[in-house]
């Protein structure tokens, strides 16, 4: 199914099934499996590339989480696009769709470590729970209601196949055909393959099939060294007791700070923050000021292929993210605007009694106004390069 | 068959030489002189069976309190030689316990008393010849979700005699490397902890599951070896320091779930052919990437070790050295992190302690111990700037005291010196019991 026009419009943020990375790993054997895809999958297929469901009628699921892109955005847009127009901006960046199939509900654990859950705000429990909100955001697919959505596919070419999986009274029925559908997308994203092909260079380098470069090699220490990039302390990078490929994420939360996005035309309102983690919608994080500016912790892998970075779009390349990591506290007034009196606005994305939550305790972000960054220009070239073996469909 | 124990053997035979060499000496006996010769004999062997019955008395009570005796009597009697006395009952309860204080001078805020284990030991003899050893261990005083102890089975075989030599065990059995893995209760070795090489290096209290045959000859030789689960490399853990602490012992599986892919083999030689000396070692040896990695990769243990307790004297000396193989290509996805896999790792340490003071029950013997380890003493090449640099070794002094309340408790005090990491440097108070 084309997705071309509506490829180049694209959805909205949240539309993306939850953020990245997710919940615990697998063995890569699982990803290559030739299984054909269940009745119930095959019809998730359909429903994801149907962009006859939206209100504009050019947006699908697989608007923004494009396929060939890791199943992420295949455009530069801080925040995709949708609403009936196709002229509504959506407030946070769309994840990639894949590797998705290990992510859990959202959880404290035993230290109390927010954990999980769908969405850069982990509020979904479930792909089938968050998948059910794209289609109802007035900033993507604009439906009005459940009803809305299952009166559009019960014009689509499959709804006969619909109604033999699901009952030939389930139209019937729209909150139960609503849910029906949810569930149809959950098993499209479980079974295919695709959304979890461990292919990657870093995967190949892991069964033994390839040796990295000798500049991967070193990005690979910087990335893994305490002292240094200490990525591996949120995205882990190391196979699991069980043999699993790594997810490169540890499915927690984070306050980094990132610069504020004035891209995002939410942003416009001075009052505006998006605080993330505590201000999700049901309100159940509301009193946990801690966890205000927290947003979840991506997947790194096909990090390659993203156009922009972080919850808000804020940066356009690994290069610049990266440099934010190492430079934020170093050099400030690279990445944050001055304030009037000419002193530099940092964390200037939360409000003031908030700014005392981002991380600035951990590598790299431990260092002060001054101090020598943790990784070198060069040093973040071997990083990038070997972010970049992270990428799936290597060939050996 | 009921087991002939070796000091039985050893009985009869020197019995049968002496009876030998009397008759082999007078060649032309008269009556008279035959008969004070059997007299003489009677006598003598009146004399050796009122020894005999009370080494059975002696051992029977190690039996019933394993480690209530002094450690130059529990290194001498083999693991698998415990007395079949005629009364005991078929079904035992034993345990052991260990309670502990630690106060590191230089951060008395780490000060810790910790009820560092309480075990409880059955066992049952189904007849003669066959029995079931079980071990139960509680850690830390708590163990629950949200409490820092554990609950774990340490042993928990079938032991089969097959004749008077060998028997065969199967099952959770307690690796025979170095001198505590087997005989680990608190009364059973100097110092309120037990010492690092065998714990970092050997990592005590290990044990494997699989099946062992135990050969006790006449001559005071005991052989075991076997087959058994191994070491399950993929639970390395680069991120921690786990691994710097005790390389195997952050890898070991405790046959929970554990992957068996790869099985491994051991043994060991112990002699104990003059009272008081025990000369030995061994070995384990085997594949641990368990079919998770493109290559595979084995893990070598082994030890050599001497006991000698003379008199009131109590000296022992222990060398034990691990290697792992493939270690670069395992540790290639690691490079950066804080703990890569080490290609080697050793540890040796002397130890004399001489009981100064012995009143009824009473006992207080003074010790004195030195050790070296290196939980990473190599690391395989990895090109220049990943290659770890080896750990520095680590040496500790400890001298204190075991003061033995009655057999089978004691009150040990000690004070530890690091050469490395001096705010290590601590002082411990422990009370352990086993019956």
């Amino acid at each position: 199914m084309s997705r071309g026009r509506a490829r180049a419009l694209v959805c909205g943020a949240v539309l993306a099934f939850a953020l990245a990375g997710c919940g615990g790993s697998t063995s890569p054997d699982d990803a290559t499996a030739d299984t054909p895809l269940s009745d119930q999958a095959a019809l998730g297929e359909l429903i994801f590339k149907d962009e006859s469901l939206s209100a504009s009628g050019r947006q699908a699921c697989a608007s923004c989480h494009v396929q060939s892109n890791g199943h992420s955005p295949d455009n530069a847009l801080p925040a995709q696009l949708g609403g009936p127009l196709m002229d509504r901006q959506g407030g946070r960046s769309a994840p990639s769709a894949r590797y998705l199939a290990f992510n859990t509900d959202f959880f404290f654990d035993g230290e109390g470590t927010p954990t999980g859950g769908f969405f850069w705000d982990g509020r979904a429990a479930s792909l089938q729970r968050q998948a059910h909100e794209p289609f109802l955001n007035p900033a993507e697919m604009a439906n009005a209601d459940a009803a809305d959505v299952v009166a559009k596919l019960a014009r689509a070419p499959y709804a006969a196949e619909f109604k033999r999986l699901y009952g030939a009274d389930i139209l019937t029925r729209p909150s139960d055909a609503f849910e029906r559908i949810a569930l149809a997308l959950q098993r499209y994203q479980l079974e295919d393959a695709e959304f979890r092909t461990f292919s990657s260079k870093y995967d190949a380098f892991l069964r033994g099939q390839v040796q990295l470069s000798a500049q991967e090699q070193r990005g690979m220490a910087l990335f893994n060294s305490p002292s240094k990039g200490n990525c591996a302390g949120c995205h882990p990078s190391a196979k699991g007791a069980d043999g699993s490929h790594p997810l490169f994420t540890d499915f927690t939360y984070d306050n980094l700070g990132v610069p504020r996005n004035m891209e995002l035309a939410q942003n416009a309102d001075p009052a505006f923050y998006d605080l993330g983690l505590c201000a999700r919608p049901a309100g159940d994080l509301s009193a946990r000021s801690d966890l205000c500016g927290a947003f979840k912790v991506p997947s790194l892998r096909n990090v390659g292929l993203r156009k922009v970075l972080f919850h808000n779009g804020f940066f356009k390349s690994l290069k610049s993210a990266l440099t934010f990591y190492v430079q934020r506290d170093t050099n400030p007034e690279k990445w944050y605007p001055l304030k009037s009196d000419g002193s530099v606005d940092k964390f200037n994305d939360l409000p003031e009694a908030y700014q005392a939550n981002v991380n600035t305790t951990e590598a790299p972000y431990n260092r002060q106004l001054g101090d020598v960054p943790a990784l070198s220009d060069a040093e973040i070239d071997d990083v990038i390069a070997f972010l970049q073996t992270l990428t799936d469909g290597f060939t050996p | 068959m009921p087991r002939i124990r070796p000091t039985r053997s050893v009985v009869a035979c020197t019995l049968a030489t002496a009876m030998a060499s009397a008759f082999a000496q007078a060649p032309t006996p008269t009556e008279a002189e035959l008969a004070r010769k059997l007299d003489q004999l009677a006598a003598e062997l009146a004399a050796v069976k009122a020894q005999l019955a009370a080494l059975q008395q002696q051992r029977a009570a190690q039996a019933q309190a394993p480690a209530a005796s002094a450690p130059a009597a529990t290194a001498a009697v083999p693991a698998a030689t415990e007395p079949e006395t005629p009364t005991a009952p078929a079904t035992v309860f034993s345990g052991y316990a260990e309670l502990n204080y630690n106060r590191p001078t230089k951060q008395t805020e780490n000060t810790q008393a910790d009820l560092r284990r309480f075990v409880l030991g059955l066992s049952h003899r189904f007849s003669p010849t066959t029995k079931m050893v079980g071990e139960l261990e509680v850690e830390h005083g708590v163990s629950s979700a949200s409490d820092p102890g554990e609950v774990a089975l340490e042993q928990a075989y079938i032991e089969h005699q097959l004749g008077r030599t060998w028997g065969v065990r199967g099952g959770l059995f307690l690796i025979p490397i170095g001198l505590l893995n087997e005989s680990h209760e608190p009364t059973a070795y100097y110092g309120v902890e037990r010492n690092f090489v065998e714990t970092a290096i050997i990592p005590t209290t290990w044990r494997e599951g699989g099946v062992q045959l135990i050969g006790q000859y006449g001559n005071g030789i005991t052989l075991q070896t076997g087959l058994s689960t191994g070491f399950d490399l993929s639970k390395w853990d680069a991120t921690s320091t786990e691994g710097q602490e005790s390389p195997l012992g952050s890898i070991h599986q405790e046959m929970a779930l554990a992957k068996a892919h790869d099985l491994s083999v051991f043994g060991a030689l112990n002699w104990r052919g003059i009272p008081g000396l025990l000369l030995g070692g061994g070995v384990f040896a085997g594949n641990a990437t368990q079919g998770q990695t493109p290559t595979s990769s084995r893990v070598t243990l082994w030890d050599a070790h001497a006991r000698w307790t003379p008199g009131r004297w109590d000296l022992s000396a222990l060398y034990t050295r691990g290697t792992i193989s493939n270690t670069a290509a395992l540790n290639a996805p690691l490079v950066g992190n804080p703990s890569l896999i080490p290609s080697a790792f050793d540890g040796y340490y002397v130890q004399g302690a001489y009981k100064v003071w012995m009143q009824q029950d009473y006992a207080l013997a003074p010790f004195v111990r030195w050790e070296r380890f290196n939980t990473g003493k190599s690391y395989a090449d990895l090109g220049p700037g990943l290659t770890p640099s080896p750990l520095p070794t680590e040496t500790v002094w400890t001298a204190g005291a075991n003061f033995q309340v009655t057999p089978g408790v004691v009150v040990k005090a000690d004070y530890q010196w690091f050469s490395v990491n001096k705010d290590a440097n601590r002082f411990n108070l422990g009370l352990g019991w086993a019956f």
